[in-house]
């Protein structure tokens, strides 16, 4: 047996070569057809898959989509530089498409598509635009507390009338999204007073949204501060009977901050008017009803209408603010694990 | 037969003093080229890292002097102490009861206590939480008969330490298990000649002996503390991981997590060196000629229901939960109607690129363990030291590593096949050489003397004589690699070819949009197909 | 005071113009940082014959064995090999192509060959048909071709070894300890059997053993070495009837050492007057082994002494008796066992065998 080892050898050095060769010839980002656009979605398959068949059944042409963190993503971005395969990003939040935008790696959209959003909702300069938006809210659950009882402003929840009533997500980037707005608009200390107020209250701490709105529907939770389509996601299975309800506190209040998910080109992309036009149809009738719909999320084409069961866009009194400003989240972190909410 | 040893183990600290007649001689310098040519790619973090965080050295220096920096750091310090002990707290009874006494059923707590391995931290962390957590499966199920508000908390450094611990305590299991079955136990037998009663014996004898498998295993599982994130962020302990990841998520500031990074490697080395002093400094390989004794298997006796209550519930913990956890959740996603194309298709492309990696980890094991284990040298220790800085690392680091250069170097091979495999190889070198390297320490050099003195050139020593000897520690080591690069998931999500699917990634698509029970099925596709290779590593050594 | 190589030595190595000589050691020298292993080493092994390189552990004689066979580097010095430079200034030739057999302490058999895939091995692909077969019987192991090493005793083990070495008839061959792991009873047998193999195959040996009885019994030629040097070499009985000093002399075998006065051509001590070198004069030590003092009750003798009986050693084949002088000194004879000595006993004690000179050791 041990003979033949030689001969075995040099048949497995001869197989890894091969190996070697045929792995470097494996994938690749050669453009197999003109037209074929590359995307980095921090949005998940599950949400935009089907918008992406569509959009290559209409147009003809293939889209590859990399799925990721967005944050991840966009660290890859910023470190591929202009060397990037991408075309577009396609982000769950506003911070880091203000962040690509910072560093000059985004072009500038065409003004149809500028134009069809809300300022509110896009870059000053118009290179990144929202697909759809979402609102915060403070979740209540009807049958455990009256609408009359919900304070103003979230910053009073600290009272201790709440006490143990509440549930949150710290580690959430939507929430985290929500604390940058607070200490932008409220300043510091009143973020950090906001913060340590809630964990005196002896929270109830989740590690994502979803199950908060589930304890909420069990009644195992008062009030829970997650992003509004959670429970317009619920309400659709389960019926009107379903007990949970959204608050928007009012006046401006960070309560209510409304952040989107967004789209930019790359400047360094070959391929710009392919990707132009996958901006378009994410802005279409058609993928804004998707996202209505289906997602229940706040479509931001003009002239769409958002599912009618949930308070309109326009009446949420939003805070003002500029949203690529919640690029910076190192502080709101460190707010939050000073506060001893992490 | 003597085959050779499977354990990983770590490097060498430094030269041998030389025996009279016995120095280390000057390595043949083709073996000198092809260590360093390994070595070199290896290093390419080291690089990135100096590279990015000299773009605006001051800010790195001020990431590194942060209050909070210093103290995650001790933070993730003290868990991988605490993991660490425990880990080898656990591994060290366990392998004395499989390989010394005669505990009923062996063969089978040999093969149920290592499984752990197969099960990735992040998804074990999650399921723990799901079965121990405040809205988990146990405390619905004692909230009726028993009345059990809350259990302890699964979150925090407890949660953090316990999911690590029985997760990464096969590391240290295989490498002592191994040793433990070769050891002489002439020098057992001498002592208890000499009146030492048996807890003594081991604690004077047996121990000393299986230090350096200890280190090897201990440090296996120290950095992959410092470097893991998936799990503790789930358990919610401020680790100095998150502190990398949060400057990469939340603001974008690669040149502070680069600092950061740097940081890590530093404490790596720290790591490498205190493992370093548990080397002992004689040779593993038998010179007495014949074969080993057995030792005598110790009899239980009443003492086999303690003994098998142990076994059990590291067994229970460790793997009968999360698994029935896992298995829960499949059975009701099968009724769902699952993607069993995707699945498969995603299981094929995870064998073929852990495949792959596990063998080219393999080959490029071999000059570096050579190196360490026959020509011991400063330049050996240094070089085996560079290869670990992918295992010591959070796998972000190494992916933007080869992103950066990837883009800038190899365009055409960027976001190919060819450099996710290259990825994991740089990941997971260290499992790989610290297996070669133990085996080819079994493999007297006095063989390949005797080889050399009947004509035979090195080259032809090597492929005869050492090649066949240490084949086993090489099998070893790819089968570690495989292991672990079949469950990788960041360098993965960053750097694989678009469409190009593992089940590490259909797993997460599944869980980061809460579709927790769609990622049951391909978690257990996952374990099964780990389960080969794991059962070739724990049944090389059957006493 | 240590000696190397006195020229009488030499001269009885033969004289070198017609000699053929298998291996030539000049000058060699070997350190491991501070430590100085072999020490300037001078050497030479006449082809066919079997030269022990004897000394304790420590010596270099290890060192030097495997700078021969090529497993070191020489720091100084020339080794030749049949006529042929290996290792020197300008020169080294790797072992592999030395040609030099080499049989390991702990045998070094590949274990994942049988044993006639390990003699096998050494032949490499242009083996004789039949070879390994005839080797196997040279070593009397030709039915145990199938087995595996670590199937075999001890005893069988080192025959393979032997085998393995000596198949591909290299001119010269190295034994490091060849006989330490054998148990004792076995081991004279194998020895007288693997000189018998030796001198059968018509290699030069070269083997290095600390045990002396195991050099004397063995070897054509004993290189006695100390601290890295050889101090003596010549014949078995050479080195044990003529050490060159106290030291050769008290490690090839038991010695008695009395004070004596030379002078022409005679030296005197306690134990009576005999021949002497006339180079040696004035206070010198007399140098006695123990079997060639023998005892008796008989009276008559003109050179005996009176002494009685302190101990006695049976060791079965002979007997070891101390015996005290009248002036005090203490003296010990080797002799059958027969008759056998008590303590307490009055006894004759006589010279009867050869007497060395030596100088007086420093203290």
């Amino acid at each position: 047996m041990p003979m033949q080892m030689p001969r075995k050898s040099a048949l497995l050095f001869a197989a890894t070569a091969l190996c070697a060769l045929a792995l470097a010839s494996c994938g690749g980002n050669d453009d197999s057809g003109s037209g074929t656009i590359t995307v980095y979605s921090g949005r998940s398959e599950e949400l935009i898959g089907p918008l992406v068949s569509r959009y290559e059944a209409r147009s003809g042409n293939d889209v590859e989509v990399r799925y990721g963190d967005t944050a991840e993503l966009a660290s890859t971005i910023l470190e591929e530089d202009d060397k990037s395969p991408a075309d577009v990003f396609f982000s769950q939040d506003a911070g880091a498409l203000g962040a690509l935008e910072k560093e000059g790696l985004l072009a500038q959209l065409p003004a149809d598509v500028v134009d069809d959003v809300d300022p509110r909702y896009r870059s000053r300069a118009g290179r990144w635009v929202a697909t759809s938006a979402r609102a915060r809210v403070v979740a209540y659950n009807r049958d455990r507390v009256k609408r009359s009882e919900l304070p103003r402003s979230i910053l009073d929840f600290t009272d201790e009338r709440w006490k143990g009533r509440i549930g949150w997500a710290p580690t959430n980037g939507s929430f985290q999204a929500f604390v940058t707005a607070l200490r932008l608009l409220k300043g510091e200390d009143a973020a950090r007073k906001w913060l340590e107020g809630i964990v005196a209250n002896d929270p109830e701490v989740f590690d994502d949204n979803e199950p908060i709105r589930d304890a909420l529907g069990k009644g195992e939770l008062d009030v829970g501060f997650i992003n509004h389509y959670y429970v317009a996601q619920a309400r659709a299975k389960e019926g009107a009977e379903y007990p949970v309800e959204v608050y928007f506190p009012p006046g401006g209040d960070p309560g209510s901050l409304v952040n989107v998910a967004g789209i930019g080109i790359l400047e360094s992309s070959d391929q710009q008017e392919e990707a132009e036009r996958f901006t378009r149809f994410m802005h279409s009738r058609e993928a804004q009803e998707h996202f209505a719909r289906d997602v229940k999320e706040y479509p931001v084409a003009a002239g769409v209408a958002a599912d009618r069961r949930l308070v309109p866009l326009e009446r949420i009194q939003q805070p003002r603010l500029d949203l690529s400003n919640l690029d910076d989240l190192r502080g709101t972190l460190k707010l939050i694990q000073e506060s001893g909410a992490l | 037969m003597a085959t050779a040893a499977t354990v990983p183990t770590a490097p060498v600290a430094e030269a041998l003093p030389p025996a009279p007649g016995r120095a280390p001689r000057r390595a043949p310098r083709g073996l000198v080229v092809g260590a360093i040519a390994v070595a070199v790619p290896m290093a390419l973090p080291l690089a990135y890292l100096a590279v990015v965080v000299a773009q605006d050295a001051s800010l790195a220096w001020d990431t590194i002097w942060r209050d909070q920096t210093l103290r995650l750091l001790l933070r993730s310090s003290a868990l991988a102490v605490a993991v660490t002990l425990s880990a080898v707290a656990l591994a060290l009874p366990l392998s004395w009861l499989v390989t010394r006494t005669d505990l009923p059923g062996r063969r089978v707590w040999t093969v149920l206590t290592t499984l752990p391995l197969v099960i990735p931290s992040y998804i074990g962390a999650y399921l723990m939480v799901s079965a121990l957590g405040p809205h988990g499966l146990v405390q619905d199920l004692l909230a009726e008969p028993f009345g059990v508000e809350r259990l302890p908390s699964i979150y925090g450094f407890f949660g953090a330490w316990l999911v690590l611990t029985l997760f990464t305590y096969p590391l240290v299991l295989l490498t002592v298990r191994a040793t433990l079955a070769r050891l002489d136990p002439q020098l057992e037998e001498a002592a208890r000649g000499m009146g030492r009663s048996g807890w003594s014996t081991y604690r004077t004898v047996v121990l000393p002996q299986l230090m350096p498998a200890i280190g090897a295993g201990g440090l296996l599982v120290a950095l992959y503390v410092l470097s893991d994130f998936g799990a503790v962020s789930i358990l919610r302990f401020d680790s100095f991981t998150r502190v990398i990841y949060a400057s990469y998520r939340a603001s974008f500031d690669r040149i502070g997590a680069a600092s950061l990074a740097a940081l890590l490697v530093a404490a790596m080395f720290v790591v490498l060196w205190l493992e370093g002093r548990t080397r002992r400094r004689f040779a593993y390989y038998r010179t007495a000629p014949g074969a080993a004794r057995r030792p005598q298997h110790v009899r239980l006796g009443p003492w086999r229901w303690p003994a098998l209550a142990f076994c059990a519930t590291v067994a229970l913990l460790a793997l009968v939960v999360p698994v029935s956890v896992l298995v829960y959740w499949s059975l009701q996603s099968v009724a769902g109607d699952p993607n069993w194309s995707e699945i498969s298709s995603a299981a094929v492309d995870s064998v073929t690129a852990a495949g792959l990696a596990a063998a080219i980890a393999a080959v490029c094991a071999i000059p570096v363990a050579m190196l360490a284990a026959r020509y011991p040298s400063r330049l050996a220790a240094v070089i085996e030291r560079v290869t670990f800085t992918g295992y010591a690392l959070p796998h972000i680091v190494v992916a933007l590593t080869l992103v950066f250069f990837g883009t800038r170097v190899a365009l055409p091979l960027y976001q190919t096949l060819a450099m996710l495999v290259f990825a994991f190889v740089v990941l997971l070198l260290p499992l790989a050489v610290g297996a070669t390297r133990a085996s080819l320490l079994q493999v007297s050099p006095r063989l390949e003397e005797a080889a050399r003195s009947v004509g035979r050139g090195p080259l032809a020593v090597l492929r005869t004589i050492t090649a066949p000897l240490a084949a086993g520690g090489v099998a070893a080591g790819a089968a570690l690699v495989f292991l672990t690069a079949v469950k990788e998931l960041p360098a993965t999500l960053v750097l694989a070819p678009i469409g190009f699917e593992t089940l590490s990634t259909e797993i997460w698509t599944a869980t980061s949009v809460g579709f927790y029970e769609r990622g049951a099925i391909p978690s257990l596709v996952l374990l099964v197909i780990s389960a080969p290779p794991l059962y070739l590593l724990t049944t090389r050594h059957q006493p | 005071m240590t000696l190397a190589d006195p020229p009488t030595d030499r001269a009885t190595l033969a004289s070198t113009a017609d000699r053929d000589v298998a291996l030539r050691c000049t000058g060699v020298r070997k350190s491991y940082g501070p430590v100085r292993a072999v020490d300037g080493v001078d050497l030479e092994v006449e082809a066919g014959a079997i030269c022990a390189l004897l000394g304790p552990s420590g010596c270099g004689k290890t060192t030097m064995l495997r700078l021969i066979g090529g497993f070191e580097r020489p720091d100084a010095g020339e080794i030749e090999i049949a006529g042929s430079a290996v290792a020197g200034a300008r020169t080294f030739v790797p072992p592999q192509r030395r040609r030099v057999g080499m049989v390991f302490q702990d045998y070094a058999l590949f274990p994942h060959f049988d044993v006639a895939g390990n003699v096998a091995y050494a032949l490499g692909r242009k083996a004789a048909p039949g070879r390994v077969a005839e080797v196997l019987r040279l070593v009397g192991l030709e039915s145990l071709g199938d087995r595996y090493p670590n199937e075999l005793s001890g005893g069988q083990q080192q025959r393979v070894a032997l085998a393995r070495a000596l198949a591909p008839t290299p001119k010269t061959i190295l034994l490091d300890e060849p006989f330490s792991n054998l148990d004792a009873g076995l081991r004279a047998r194998v020895r007288q059997e693997t000189r018998e193999i030796l001198l059968a195959a018509g290699v030069t040996a070269v083997f290095v053993t600390h045990d002396q009885e195991e050099a004397l019994s063995l070897a054509d030629v004993v290189a006695v070495m100390r601290d890295g040097r050889v101090v003596q070499a010549g014949t078995p009985e050479h080195v044990y009837g003529r050490p060159s000093d106290h030291w050769v002399a008290g490690f090839l075998g038991d010695a008695v050492v009395l004070r004596g006065e030379a002078h022409d051509g005679s030296v005197t001590c306690e134990l009576g007057r005999f021949a002497a070198d006339g180079s040696f004069a004035g206070p010198v030590d007399v140098l006695i082994r123990p079997e060639s003092i023998s005892l008796s009750t008989m009276p008559g003798r003109q050179d005996t002494q009176e002494a009685v009986v302190l101990h006695r050693e049976f060791y079965g084949h002979d007997q070891l008796v101390t015996v005290r002088l009248e002036s005090g000194t203490e003296v010990r004879s080797r002799s059958i066992a027969f008759p056998a000595w008590h303590p307490g006993d009055q006894v004759r004690l006589a010279v009867d065998g050869p007497v060395n000179v030596l100088q007086v050791a420093l203290r």
